[in-house]
């Protein structure tokens, strides 16, 4: 008999959406500059390129190509793993313009320059309300494809 | 703003370190009277202060300084996180240039281990904010194998800057780091690995420490320490970031590479100088690789040239441009508020020509940069006259 699934939360909200559908990938909450077209992750109201005090929420992602990453030789703080001995962590081109910064998950013979990284949440650890608290990562994405 | 009419007169510090039987306060009194005694002036002729520190409490800057004696001095806080000691300075050199004082004092002190010991969120490492899910050293890291893809960079060569300024360090009494034998690419290499490809010798340590300068009008410094060569703040560029297509707001600890480019660029035009008149550069080498970035992006060698640069020893004492004589970050050590005093102590010493076995032959020009976290960059220009 499956066990209900707990409610996920995000850590702050206002940055990633949570699919009711558990298989979907999330997207980031990203800004599209009203006046000159900039895209930005996260969200922003004024643009950081041509300073318009207009902008727009767009949805960004789930796949993006990987620019550069690294794998941390540590245990990650907040890990819900106490066999964690490091982690990926990346920077992601989305084909919208933004270069998001995070951890990755898959082992350090994983990654690639250039290769393509798709966004998963991942339960970070259980609040005083039985949720369960996600973040965004990346991982590299199962097929081909799909970016939309 | 150019700088116009201001010596450095004064400097002095604590040896870094892990200082854990000591005060904040003891820490900054030892590197504040060292460096009134160089400059040969009384607390009482001090015009203004400028503390930079990162982790203590509010206040503390002003606490401390009532160490030195109450007398009224105004005293203001700087903080831009690893830059901050080289703003604080920066703050002096204008407050006596702008003509608000005759004596200016930068002061910076830090006890890194404290932070280290206690809680380790708000360091970056924590996973409680959105914002603070790396190291220092993975964000630095990044740089690391994004210049291996481009430039088929070796961690040979991140390795050799590392035990350079190893071996730099044991030159340097005030160092964090003494190695007691010559350090090798080899031993770099073995050592934990920190982040891919980063170790822990190519790493800076967690150091305490305290470091001050002294600036005053030139008519001064002469009258003061008499054929003693001036030491010439010529100017010192502050930025922060500049929007370009692919920026990282998330996470990142310190910005985009290109802004070490444009303080130096701005810090240059300035002083009227170019990259060729420098002949000692100390730089944020809070990791290894970045020094091999910093020698392209302030001007020494062309795009894609460092590794050769570096290959042939140009960035060692003895070099054409040596880089980080006193151990640099990574040797001498980084207790956040004092480190960029710390830069402009062994510059002192370089351009005044009392820098010992680190002696930089000749040397005239000294060039001192920091990046800090948030994110901001400063170049600062300094000549002998």
């Amino acid at each position: 008999m499956a066990t209900p699934e707990r409610t996920w939360v995000p850590i702050e909200p206002g940055f990633f959406t949570i699919p009711s559908d558990r298989t979907e990938a999330p997207r980031l909450l990203g800004s599209r500059c009203a006046a000159c077209g900039e895209v930005f992750f996260p969200r922003r109201r004024i643009c950081a390129r041509c300073l318009a005090r207009d902008t727009v929420d767009v949805l960004l992602g789930p796949r993006g190509s990987l620019y550069t990453f690294t794998y941390a030789h540590f245990p990650l703080f907040g890990s819900r793993r106490a066999d964690a001995g490091g982690y990926g962590v990346g920077q992601v081109d989305l084909p919208d313009g933004p270069r998001v910064q995070a951890v990755l998950s898959g082992g350090p013979e994983e990654f690639r320059i250039g290769m393509e990284m798709e966004l998963e949440l991942e339960v970070l650890r259980e609040n005083s309300k039985g949720e369960e608290v996600v973040i965004f990562r990346f991982r590299p994405a199962t097929e081909p494809g799909g970016a939309k | 703003m150019k700088l116009q009419d201001v010596a450095v007169i004064g400097v002095g510090m604590t040896r870094f370190g892990a200082h854990r039987d000591r005060t904040l306060v003891e820490l900054a009194r030892e590197a504040g009277l060292r460096a009134l005694d160089d400059a040969g002036v009384s607390f009482r002729d001090v015009g203004e202060a400028f503390v930079g520190y990162m982790q203590a409490s509010p206040m503390t800057g002003i606490k401390i300084m009532k160490e030195f004696g109450l007398t009224g001095l105004p005293v203001s806080h700087v903080e831009n996180a690893s830059a901050t000691g080289l703003i604080a300075f920066r703050e002096a050199a204008h407050a006596v240039s702008s003509g608000r004082c005759d004596v200016a004092m930068a002061l910076g002190f830090e006890k890194m281990t404290e932070l280290a010991s206690g809680s380790t969120q708000g360091r970056g490492v924590g996973r409680d904010t959105i914002d603070s899910v790396i190291l220092p050293a993975a964000y630095f890291a990044l740089w690391a194998m994004r210049r291996i893809y481009e430039r088929g960079t070796k961690p040979e060569h991140f390795a050799r800057i590392a035990a350079k300024n190893w071996n730099a360090g044991a030159r340097n009494p005030f160092s964090h780091r003494q190695a007691d034998h010559l350090v090798t690419i080899e031993e770099v290499l073995a050592s934990p690995k920190v982040a891919e490809p980063l170790t822990s010798m190519m790493s800076c340590p967690i150091s305490d420490g305290a470091a001050c300068a002294i600036l005053a009008r030139k008519d001064l410094a002469r009258r003061l320490r008499p054929g003693r060569p001036l030491v010439v703040p010529l100017s010192s560029s502050l930025q922060t970031e500049t929007y370009t297509r692919g920026h990282t707001f998330l996470g990142p600890v310190v910005g985009p590479p290109s802004m070490t480019r444009d303080a130096a660029l701005q810090a240059y035009e300035e002083a009227g100088l170019g990259p060729s008149d420098v002949n000692v550069a100390l730089v944020h080498d809070a990791f290894a690789n970045e020094e091999l970035e910093y020698y392209e992006l302030l001007g020494f060698c062309p795009p894609g040239d460092a590794e050769k640069l570096l290959e042939a020893g140009e960035t060692e004492l003895g070099g054409r441009i040596p880089f980080n004589t006193d151990g640099g970050l990574i040797a001498r050590g980084h207790p956040g508020g004092p480190t960029g005093l710390a830069q402009i102590h062994e510059l002192a010493l370089q351009l005044r020509g009392e820098a010992g076995v680190r002696q930089v032959e000749g040397a005239r020009v000294g060039l001192a940069h920091l990046v800090g976290g948030g994110s901001v960059c400063t170049v600062n220009l300094l000549r002998r006259e």
